[in-house]
């Protein structure tokens, strides 16, 4: 994956040019950092420093107590709950969806395989927003609103068709001549999958989970839909209400978006690569 | 275990003669959950939401819903806000991508940590990142305003989210903000495939930087670049929540885009029948969607 850049053959004495492309990155990473950091330095300075005219642009005092109290007063910690079951469902569910059919799309010929990708592709493509109201209408002929697991299903609904995508373009890159060797000594066709695919597409299915998991914990309009009962809020749908409710002080309102923040930032980091394949399908090279 | 007489496909493919599992079902019985998954949660209410929207009042089929959208300047005016927003955050998520991505084709120490922080952008959920924008968009605290007041040539204390230019120019700024950082990325991984050789061939034959770049780098990056257009173009139409929670569509409708009128329409006004009929309209930008990046990803399929 890493391939090394044109110049890096040709070392030379630091160019005026490279500086200027050095001073021009630092300029990206400022503009992309800055609200990163305006959310951190809100998050921990009181709110009367944040709320001042012409704002601080580094952190002034911290009130560590006031800090502690706030937090015990929002229900933060149980909305984050809610959103690790949720999340953790979906990524269940979307594991036991997924391996199959993306060893059905990768390894298998069957009459109407190109159809099941086109449909897998147009879902993927489906703005939540279009179908939002049916959505709701449906789940209430089934009692189905204020119900966390079927949030999670709805979740895994939207969230399945690129995961298989990614999980495909895992099992395509595994070698023929392993997957024959273990036919030949016994495997069948569906045993391989356990046996040779899984083990082998680890990466894969380590980016497929986090995918899920975050899919479902990052979604809002589903979640403001269906769930009305407070008590089973979702950290997404916890911390937009916060932004509604004028009592809520500022800097606990932008504490509670950086702990919600922090796991997906930490994953998302650590497995980026997998995911830019992932998310573009395999179609872009390399 | 059930010992198949195995054969092997042609194309790295499993194939088994006889057998239990030798079964002509096995693939359709592996992947009919997600069909059956997708077809309750998604196509069918697909296909609900398009009912909604042919129901009369007195519960007969009627085009009723499409002639009061089609007449509703408040359609078309949302129509020309979607197509703004839309193509705007496209064009801007490019070429800044596209900047970003050059900038970083080179082997430069700290590339890992510049990888990490554009990776954080898509990484932070929706919701604090609405926050935060809203927060550095106010007029009276806000940091937007007390650095635009740096600049010599913009007035202070602007509204951003009360003027209708600036609503709509502060959306787009939080999209492509979040947005681009992917984009760079993959176009980064795109033009670390253009070969070396095609580069010094070029300039053996006298070509200058701009000459490289248009004759070598564009060309071996200009499929990248039309896959990741449709991508941003999905990306932009589906947008809900960060619209919803910067201006909740506003002021009045000025940032109301396909999205949000579909929900203000169910769920404000709960007129499900008109927010069926523009999700019908939104149901054909998605599936026009789909036909583009399936022709762009064969012609990429098809080359060496």
């Amino acid at each position: 994956m890493s391939v090394a850049a044109p110049s890096a053959r040709r070392r030379r004495r630091i160019a005026p040019v490279e500086i200027l492309r050095v001073a021009a990155i630092v300029i990206v990473c400022a503009v992309v950092f800055f609200p990163v950091y305006w959310m951190l330095l809100s998050a921990i300075q009181p709110t009367e420093y944040s709320l001042s005219y012409p704002p601080p642009l580094v952190p002034k005092g911290f009130n560590w107590a006031a800090y502690a109290q706030l937090f015990a007063d929002k229900p933060i910690g149980r909305w984050l709950v809610t959103s690790i079951f949720v999340a953790l469902l979906v990524v269940a569910a979307t594991l036991l969806l997924v391996i199959p059919a993306a060893y059905a799309l990768s390894r298998l010929h069957w009459t109407g395989r190109s159809a099941f990708g086109l449909m897998l592709l147009f879902t993927q493509m489906m703005p939540a927003a279009v179908v939002v109201a049916p959505v709701l209408a449906l789940y209430r002929a089934f009692g189905w609103t204020d119900n966390l697991v079927a949030l999670a299903l709805l979740h895994t609904a939207f969230v399945v068709p690129l995961c298989v995508w990614v999980l495909k373009s895992s099992f395509d890159a595994i070698p023929k001549e392993i997957v024959e060797a273990a036919l030949i000594d016994g495997c069948n066709r569906l045993s391989v999958l356990p046996r040779i695919f899984l083990p082998l597409a680890k990466p894969g299915l380590v980016a497929v989970s986090v995918i899920a998991f975050f899919a479902s914990w990052n979604e809002y309009l589903f979640a403001s839909t269906l769930i009305v009962r407070n008590e089973l809020y979702t950290a997404s749908l916890g911390i937009a209400t916060l932004m509604t409710q004028l009592d809520t002080p500022l800097f606990v309102l932008m504490a509670a978006g950086v702990v919600f923040s922090v796991m997906p930032v930490l994953f998302y980091m650590a497995i980026q690569r997998h995911v830019l394949r992932g998310l573009t399908a395999g179609s872009v090279k390399g | 275990m059930q010992a198949a007489t195995a054969m092997i496909g042609g194309e790295g493919d499993v194939r088994v003669r006889r057998g239990v599992l030798a079964g002509k079902a096995l693939p359709y019985l592996l992947v009919l959950p997600v069909l059956v998954l997708e077809a309750v949660l998604i196509l069918y209410p697909i296909v609900r939401g398009a009912l909604f929207s042919l129901e009369g009042p007195a519960g007969g089929l009627d085009l009723d819903n499409y002639r009061f959208m089609l007449a509703d300047p408040d359609f078309w005016r949302m129509l020309g806000h979607t197509l703004v927003y839309t193509l705007t955050v496209v064009v801007a998520i490019l070429v800044v991508a596209l900047g970003v991505a050059l900038l970083m084709n080179w082997s430069f120490r700290g590339r890992g940590l510049v990888r990490s922080i554009l990776t954080v952008p898509w990484a932070i959920p929706d919701v604090p990142v609405a926050i935060t924008f809203v927060l550095m968009l106010d007029p009276t605290f806000g940091v937007f305003n007390r650095l635009a007041g740096l600049l010599p040539f913009i007035g202070e204390d602007r509204q951003w989210l009360l003027d209708p230019t600036l609503a709509m120019a502060a959306v787009i700024i939080v999209t492509v903000w979040k947005g681009f950082p992917f984009y760079a990325l993959v176009l980064l991984a795109a033009l670390q495939n253009v070969p070396d050789e095609l580069y010094d061939a070029a300039r053996v034959d006298g070509a200058g930087p701009l000459a490289q770049f248009r004759h070598v780098t564009l060309p071996g990056v200009r499929d990248t670049i039309a896959l990741l257009a449709v991508l941003a173009f999905i990306f932009s139409t589906q947008q809900f929540t960060l619209i919803w929670l910067i201006t909740g569509g506003g002021p009045v409708d000025a940032t109301t885009t396909l999205a949000p009128a579909i929900y203000l329409q169910a769920f404000r006004f709960y007129n499900f029948g008109y927010a069926g009929a523009i999700a019908v309209i939104g149901f054909l930008v998605s599936a026009l969607s789909t036909v583009a990046f399936v022709v762009v990803q064969r012609r990429i399929a098809s080359e060496p």
